[in-house]
């Protein structure tokens, strides 16, 4: 039983040019990423102001600047320049900008901890989907599946179907009984609350699938 | 390599931040020199600390003024292009962790709720299910309907033309994707194997006939290829 990994994760690399163009260039992207995430990190942390300028494999330029590249290059050229004197307006903008920074780097960070939940989740999804695969047939991706059992699947969902469709409908009449600003329109539509895939489900005709109930009392909870 | 999380804000401690700023920006330079060397490309960097006068630079000051002259010879736009600061520089992070974060989401969501349409088949009951629940669970539906839709028709398209050709030839069992998964069974009368099914799992009673007796009963009405005679199951022109 061998389990498929991601990627073949960290390897030692030999420090000199990379042969291969496309790896190159991978390379590159990849640790020019790295790198500024580096500089942004010693900034925040230290306080200090730093510069950064790299030329891509196709000679384009990146650049990196704390606080901003232009002033950190046109301060290092002309090196006569004495440090810059903070007044107070300085200092307070110096005050905002930093601030501003704590919050995208909350804000980064935060996001950065629900992908790693989101991926543990994938994982033990995937997982039980395996152990569930050899247990039922009928889990077993659709290309393994005999015609016979295909059309045995098929009769199964569109029951199922149906029966989720009666159970939708059921719940929007339990709510027009007790009144709650639940929005939905005339026979049988109703508007979903922004899931996923944005889904509304076929118009239900509520006569065929409850048929002791009548229109009337549904169709006056018009919100 | 600190085995704590360093929470990313400015270090108060003195004497921390110090030793910090040494080993980080140590290390950091050791990355501009590593990208420099693996993608052979020029490359700078300046720091200016409360800790020195002179800034640290990378790789020489000859080799900075070279770079950064060349940087200047380019037109402003092009400078300006994929240049950042540490707002714009985060805003892109975020942007891009957030699309990341987003598809995942929806990728877990799609697999979560195909298990949970497995788990209905099986008898399992809806009735805890949210509205939006039932919402995805209606569409995950809808989707591998199509999936199998589209999986029949083809197997349709193939055995049909495959019944026309092998006519005159001996088959001695059905072709191998009338069998699919459950192909060590089905060689065996098909009673056998609503037994053996029926006995796993009678998911199949619950939904579409609760009444009905498993057996070919049930599939008379379903499935095209099955003729009444019981014996005969496959004899329908698969093999003679």
């Amino acid at each position: 039983m061998v389990s498929k990994k991601p990627s073949i994760g960290r390897q030692k690399i030999a420090m000199r040019k990379i042969p291969k163009k496309n790896n190159l260039q991978v390379t590159f992207s990849k640790r020019r990423a790295g790198l500024f995430k580096k500089a942004s990190e010693l900034c925040t942390l230290c306080g200090v102001e730093i510069a950064i300028v790299v030329f891509s494999p196709a000679k384009k330029s990146y650049s990196f600047g704390h606080p901003n590249v232009e002033s950190l290059i046109d301060h290092y050229m002309t090196k006569n320049l004495p440090p810059m004197v903070s007044n107070d307006t300085h200092k307070l903008i110096e005050a905002h900008r930093n601030a501003n920074i704590q919050e995208l780097n909350t804000q980064i960070t935060q996001i950065l901890d629900q992908l790693e939940v989101e991926k543990k989740n994938r994982e033990a999804l995937d997982k039980m989907k395996k152990a569930n695969q050899n247990q039922c047939w009928w889990q077993a991706p659709i290309d393994g599946l005999g015609l016979l059992e295909l059309h045995r699947l098929r009769v199964a969902m569109e029951e199922l179907k149906k029966n989720i469709a009666a159970i939708q409908v059921n719940r929007i009449l339990q709510e027009s009984t007790n009144p709650s600003p639940f929005v939905y329109g005339g026979n049988g539509h109703f508007s979903h609350h922004g899931n996923i895939h944005g889904n509304i489900p076929n118009g239900v005709d509520v006569a065929s699938v409850i048929p002791h109930v009548n229109n009337f009392g549904y169709g006056q909870r018009h919100y | 390599m600190t085995r704590k999380k360093v929470k990313l804000a400015y270090i108060t401690n003195d004497s921390a931040r110090k030793a910090t700023f040494k080993k980080r920006k140590k290390g950091m330079m050791k990355k501009v020199n590593e990208l420099s060397t693996l993608c052979g490309i020029d490359a700078c960097a300046i720091i200016y600390s409360p800790y020195d006068v002179q800034p640290e630079v990378w790789p020489s000051p000859l080799g900075v003024q070279r770079v950064l002259s060349q940087f200047k010879k380019m037109p402003e736009m092009e400078q300006s292009k994929k240049m950042v600061n540490q707002e714009s520089f985060l805003r892109q992070r975020i942007a891009k962790a957030s699309e990341q974060l987003k598809k995942q989401r929806k990728e877990n969501r799609e697999k979560e709720m195909t298990q949970v349409m497995f788990q209905c088949l099986t008898g399992k009951g809806m009735h805890n299910l949210t509205i939006m629940d039932l919402n995805d669970l209606g569409w995950i539906i809808d989707q591998h309907l199509k999936e199998t839709d589209k999986r029949i028709e083809s197997l349709t398209k193939g055995t049909q033309s495959q019944a026309i050709s092998s006519s005159s030839t001996v088959a001695p069992s059905p072709p191998d994707e009338m069998l699919g998964a459950a192909s060590h069974l089905e060689r065996q009368p098909f009673d056998v194997n609503m037994d053996t099914m029926q006995r796993q799992q009678p998911w199949y009673m619950d939904l579409v006939n609760p009444q009905e007796h498993m057996g070919f009963g049930g599939d008379e009405i379903i499935l095209p290829f099955v003729d009444n005679n019981h014996n005969g199951f496959w004899s329908n022109g698969f093999f003679p």
